[in-house]
């Protein structure tokens, strides 16, 4: 049984002390498709982010990813197998370098072990040239090149947020996730993240938005879900969703 | 700068052995394993962000593992090479449950490993009981200045691969982890598997150290591994400054010779007998309590920081 998605959320659950945050949410998200997942503070946004993430387990449904089911796997067991995460937090790694921090995302897709590292085996060496270039190449991509020998900490909120996601390109996935990217973010930043996000999809990347910002996503989404109290209340293209009166009501309505 | 700097260490140290005095030169081997163990607990605490109080466990190990080997025929230099690979597979048995903890419980957990080790190895007849291991054979290295070159040659080793480690993918991956879990998670690394990793190669360095202990002083009992070595080793790593390379070789050396003194000190005629122990414990408390008021990162982080800022005005 093939769905040909790329992401694929069947019937997924899951509660907090009896609440649930997301209930029977569905999603089928097509390759190389951007959707947006927008919804009302506590509608269970962050919850779906971090069980397609791996942070969160689901009480019950599955989650596919190309067809292989990943909701039971660990996180870095899902990053191996392609699933990129930008957190709304600022979770980078203090004490090291922007340029280290985003080498490390390249764990996903490298392999080179302790006994490699301990004795500079070639095998370390070549995979090391590869990463340093390929974390250059992030770095650049996102505009925090001239960052890439501070440390990370002394970066602000905006170039946090890039670090973030040069790191998740360093793991070269196949599906990017990314929580609320634009939150906290000044207009010059937001619209040059609008532009990068447009760029990734225009590599054929999948990307899923997760986003509180209705305006900033509409004009990005291909096709954008709504969640109000853990449930999918529509999902549409941008012009449908701007016409469905439920997200109105729910959503739309309270914003404006 | 730092070029010259390690040059003039070694230079020093290569020096050094054959112009010390016979009596000393026994300090200068103890020194050199001492900071080989510290080394690895730097590892563990700096990079990885675990705490072990029950460091001197995989030095007994290691020493044990040795001694028993060579008593029963094995030859010196494999009984040498299997310590520490024995020590890191004890660490990896005992740390696949222990590991489950973290913060202080991780280290009150490695505190009663330590105590578990003790009481077996003085209860077990074929460990020599409480009395020791006796006649274990000695490595051919030409008396204690060989064994002065090989404690620090091993200390060299251990050094140059925690520097290796640091740089690479996998010390990429420790640092990450001790820092976000979740971030290094989503990043790719499984921080069960690397913490176990870190745990298990902190021990070899240790099984290493003690390996040739062993050899040196030709006898063992569990009373050369009380639970305040594991202190020390913990201190000196903290006074030395964790997360760094050369931080483990000054807090041992600093320690060492700071104890020696007061050794010396305590031993001075009019003093009474309990003085010496009095004051090395008191040495520990009182030197951690100074580096962490006032260098909270340890000596070699605060001098390389002060040398950078003369650098840049």
């Amino acid at each position: 049984m093939t769905s040909g998605a790329a992401l694929e959320v069947s019937g997924v659950s899951r509660a907090f002390g009896g609440v649930f945050a997301v209930r029977d949410a569905n999603l089928s998200v097509a390759p190389g498709e951007l959707r947006a997942v927008i919804g009302p503070n506590g509608a269970g946004k962050s919850t779906l982010f971090g069980l397609i993430g791996g942070q969160l387990a689901p009480d019950a449904g599955s989650v596919r990813l190309d067809d292989v089911r990943i909701d039971r796997l660990p996180p870095h067991r899902r990053a191996r197998l392609g699933v990129g995460v930008v957190f709304q937090a600022a979770r980078i790694f203090p004490g090291m370098t922007t340029l280290e921090n985003v080498m490390a995302g390249a764990h996903a897709t490298t392999h080179a072990g302790f006994l490699a590292a301990a004795f500079r085996l070639p095998s370390h060496r070549r995979e090391e040239r590869e990463i340093r270039d390929r974390a250059a190449e992030c770095l650049r991509r996102t505009g925090i090149e001239d960052w890439a020998h501070r440390p990370a900490e002394e970066l602000p909120l905006g170039q946090q947020r890039a670090l973030q996601l040069a790191r998740a390109l360093c793991g070269r996935p196949r599906l990017l996730l990314l929580d609320e990217p634009a939150s906290g973010l000044r207009t010059a930043e937001r619209e040059r993240l609008a532009t990068l996000v447009e760029d990734l999809r225009g590599d054929g990347l999948t990307i899923l938005l997760v986003e509180h910002d209705v305006a900033f996503v509409m004009r990005l989404a291909d096709r954008v879900t709504v969640l109000d109290l853990g449930r999918v209340i529509a999902d549409g293209t941008a012009a449908e969703i701007r016409a469905d009166s439920r997200v109105v009501g729910a959503y739309l309505g309270t914003a404006a | 700068m730092n070029r010259w700097l390690l040059v003039a260490a070694v230079v020093v140290t290569l020096a050094l052995p054959p112009l010390l005095p016979e009596r000393h030169l026994g300090t200068f081997v103890l020194l050199g394993l001492a900071a080989t163990v510290t080394a690895g607990v730097s590892m563990l605490m700096g990079y990885a962000g675990q705490v072990s109080l029950g460091q001197a466990s995989f030095y007994a190990i290691g020493g044990y593992a040795a001694g028993l080997l060579t008593v029963h025929g094995v030859p010196t230099l494999a009984g040498l090479l299997a310590a520490p690979v024995v020590a890191a597979v004890a660490a990896v048995l005992l740390g696949a449950p222990l590991l489950r903890l973290r913060g202080h419980h991780l280290a009150f957990a490695t505190l009663a490993m330590q105590l578990i080790l003790l009481s077996l190895l003085g209860r077990g007849d074929w460990a020599g009981g409480a009395i020791g291991l006796q006649g274990i054979p000695t490595l051919p290295v030409g008396g204690d200045l060989g064994y002065a070159y090989l404690s620090w040659a091993v200390l060299a080793v251990v050094l140059v691969i925690s520097r290796n480690i640091v740089a690479s993918r996998a010390g990429r991956g420790l640092r990450a982890a001790a820092t976000s879990e979740i971030a290094a998670a989503a990043g790719g690394v499984a921080i069960g598997r690397y913490r176990l990793t870190v745990f298990a190669l902190s021990a070899a360095f240790a099984g290493l150290a003690g390996g040739v202990y062993a050899f040196y002083l030709g006898y063992l009992s569990p009373g050369s591994f009380p639970v305040l070595l594991s202190i020390e080793f913990v201190v000196m790593a903290v006074v030395g400054g964790l997360g760094t390379i050369a931080g483990p070789v000054v807090g041992a050396t600093v320690i060492v010779l700071l104890v020696q003194a007061l050794n010396t000190l305590g031993t001075q005629p009019g003093m009474p007998g309990y003085a010496p122990s009095v004051l090395s414990y008191a040495v520990y408390a009182l030197l951690l309590v100074v580096t962490v008021l006032y260098l909270p990162r340890g000596i070699v982080p605060a001098v390389t920081d002060r040398l950078v800022k003369e650098r840049r005005p």
